[in-house]
């Protein structure tokens, strides 16, 4: 579980927000929208342990990300996923070499494992074949759903996604709903960034001090018994992948 | 990248050819030594056998490279082919000229120290009548020999200076591509000497191949050169002296240097690009 408490972050001598309160707990979907400069990928960064926050904490299951031993910052890290707002060009580079970097970093995975998975893993994203496409060939659409792949590639518990929806385009958010929602359905957490929630998806906003701040939060999905039933309940348009995601693992 | 590990590897040829090259010859002293006798004249009436037996005894000090023995009459035909026309000098069909023995020394033993050893070995010998050794020049052309091999170890220190240079440049740059690989890396947990130890172990690999392949071509280009011209046997000597024991030691511990100086210029590029990076 992520918990953030009595959050607050200063840039450039301002007060962006202060005393945001989020907890998001194992197979649970929340997403932040905001309007752009509002910090949402500073609450990103702070939430995955990447930037301290200027006032109040953030516990991964119990412990301090900040306060607490460094190894346990790096573990949460390793366990995590994270999809950038502004996805590298990568001038050079194959997409199989986004899949080694990221089979790297999760240690231990042979050259047929890799082969393997990337089969598996690039027709959810509709890029069957992709593999040996350079990286500055792809449109903005393209990139951002091959950074959502190579972070699956690693089965990370937590995801992390900025602005996901919105690179990947409209015609997207059905598909990629469907996936991340079978991905919560596995108990992963995922925190996305927006600017806005995707028209087609309903969703019940959050009551919470983050919604007093810029952003508003809402919540898809939840954990334990309940989830199953709202999986298939009206929240979010059944995806065709939710099905296909055993792959994934 | 290919462009890279092709001007390392020239670097790395250049340097070890450099290095055989003054293994083999010394610097100066294998063309010194080569152009060096010591004389030692002896008698009048000293019977061949023991002449031989003489320059047998010289060939076996510490310092000499060859020692040979001269007849009368060879000695007589050398002064023939130097002052034709004076024959008349060999009256009575007597030869006026004592045999002599005719000494070189080892490159590596061209010195004032080495030369005294032969002549205080040759002095209590009653069978010689004087030792020619070249006398008060030695000391300075000695010196100016001692002040040549400085300058060419110098130039080879230069070019290892150099070499070393252009490592930690290329490695310093390689290592700044790779800055959105190792954020991705450290943003997703991997510990940042993690990845600073495997590309060192890696560049110690590749490092000690380019150093390994450099080497071995080195060696098969003074082989070739040194079997065509007789200017770089002279001059260098010959290759076969390469695989000699006193030789192998320092080749194996440059090829050491050379691999352990590329994993170094790796990790120096690496902490220049990545200060703060644990």
């Amino acid at each position: 579980m992520i918990e953030a408490f009595r959050v607050g972050a200063v840039s450039r001598g301002e007060t962006l927000w202060e005393g945001l309160d989020l907890a998001a707990g194992d197979g649970e979907m929340w997403i932040v929208t905001g309007p752009p400069s509002c910090g949402k990928t500073l609450l990103l960064h702070i939430l995955r342990g990447e930037r301290r926050p200027d006032s109040g904490d953030v516990h991964v299951a119990g412990e301090s990300l900040y306060r607490g031993s460094p190894e346990h910052n790096r573990r949460f890290r390793a366990s995590s996923g994270v999809v950038p707002e502004s996805l590298p060009a990568g001038q050079g580079r194959a997409v199989v070499d986004l899949f080694r970097l990221s089979a790297f970093a999760a240690g231990g995975v042979s050259t047929e494992e890799i082969k393997g998975r990337i089969s598996e893993l690039l027709p959810l994203v509709g890029l069957s074949g992709a593999e040996d496409v350079e990286v500055s060939s792809l449109s903005v659409s393209e990139r951002a759903r091959i950074a959502l792949v190579v972070e699956l590639f690693r089965s990370p518990r937590y995801l992390f996604l900025d602005r996901l929806l919105e690179n990947a385009g409209k015609e997207w958010a059905d598909r990629l709903g469907g996936l991340l929602r079978a991905l919560a359905r596995e108990d992963r957490t995922i925190l996305m960034m927006e600017r806005q929630l995707p028209d087609i998806w309903q969703a019940a906003k959050v009551p919470s001090p983050l919604s007093s701040g810029p952003f508003f939060l809402y919540r898809l999905g939840s954990p334990g018994p309940e989830r199953k039933s709202e999986a298939e309940g009206p929240p979010l348009p059944a995806g065709p992948l939710s099905e296909t995601t055993g792959g994934v693992e | 990248m290919g462009k890279e590990a092709a001007g390392r590897f020239l670097f790395c040829f250049l340097a070890v050819s450099y290095f055989l090259a003054m293994l083999l010859s010394g610097g100066a002293d294998r063309f010194l030594s080569g152009q060096y006798t010591i004389t030692a004249i002896l008698r009048i009436g000293v019977p061949d056998d023991e002449g031989t037996g003489i320059a047998g005894k010289v060939a076996e000090l510490r310092p000499v490279r060859e020692a040979r023995y001269r007849t009368p009459e060879d000695a007589w035909k050398e002064f023939l082919e130097a002052y034709p026309g004076l024959e008349s000098l060999r009256g009575a069909r007597k030869n006026p000229l004592p045999g002599y023995v005719e000494i070189r020394l080892r490159p590596e033993r061209m010195s004032e120290e080495g030369i005294a050893d032969v002549r205080s070995a040759l002095e209590p010998v009653s069978q010689v009548e004087k030792i020619l050794s070249g006398g008060d020049v030695m000391p300075s052309l000695l010196r100016m020999k001692r002040w040549a091999n400085a300058l060419l170890w110098s130039g080879f220190a230069l070019v290892c200076a150099v070499f070393l240079v252009i490592l930690a440049m290329q490695e310093k740059t390689r290592a700044a591509r790779l800055v959105p690989d190792v954020s991705f890396l450290v943003d997703r947990g991997v510990p940042g000497d993690r990845i600073a130890a495997r590309r060192t172990a890696g560049a110690f690999v590749a490092g000690g191949i380019v150093a390994l392949v450099a080497t071995l071509v080195s060696c098969a280009a003074l082989f070739l050169v040194s079997g065509f011209f007789h200017f770089v046997r002279a001059v260098v000597g010959p290759a076969q002296d390469l695989l000699d024991a006193r030789h192998l030691l320092p080749v194996c511990l440059f090829l050491l240097f050379a691999t352990i100086f590329q994993g170094l210029a790796s990790l120096a590029g690496w902490r220049a690009a990545f200060p703060g990076e644990k």
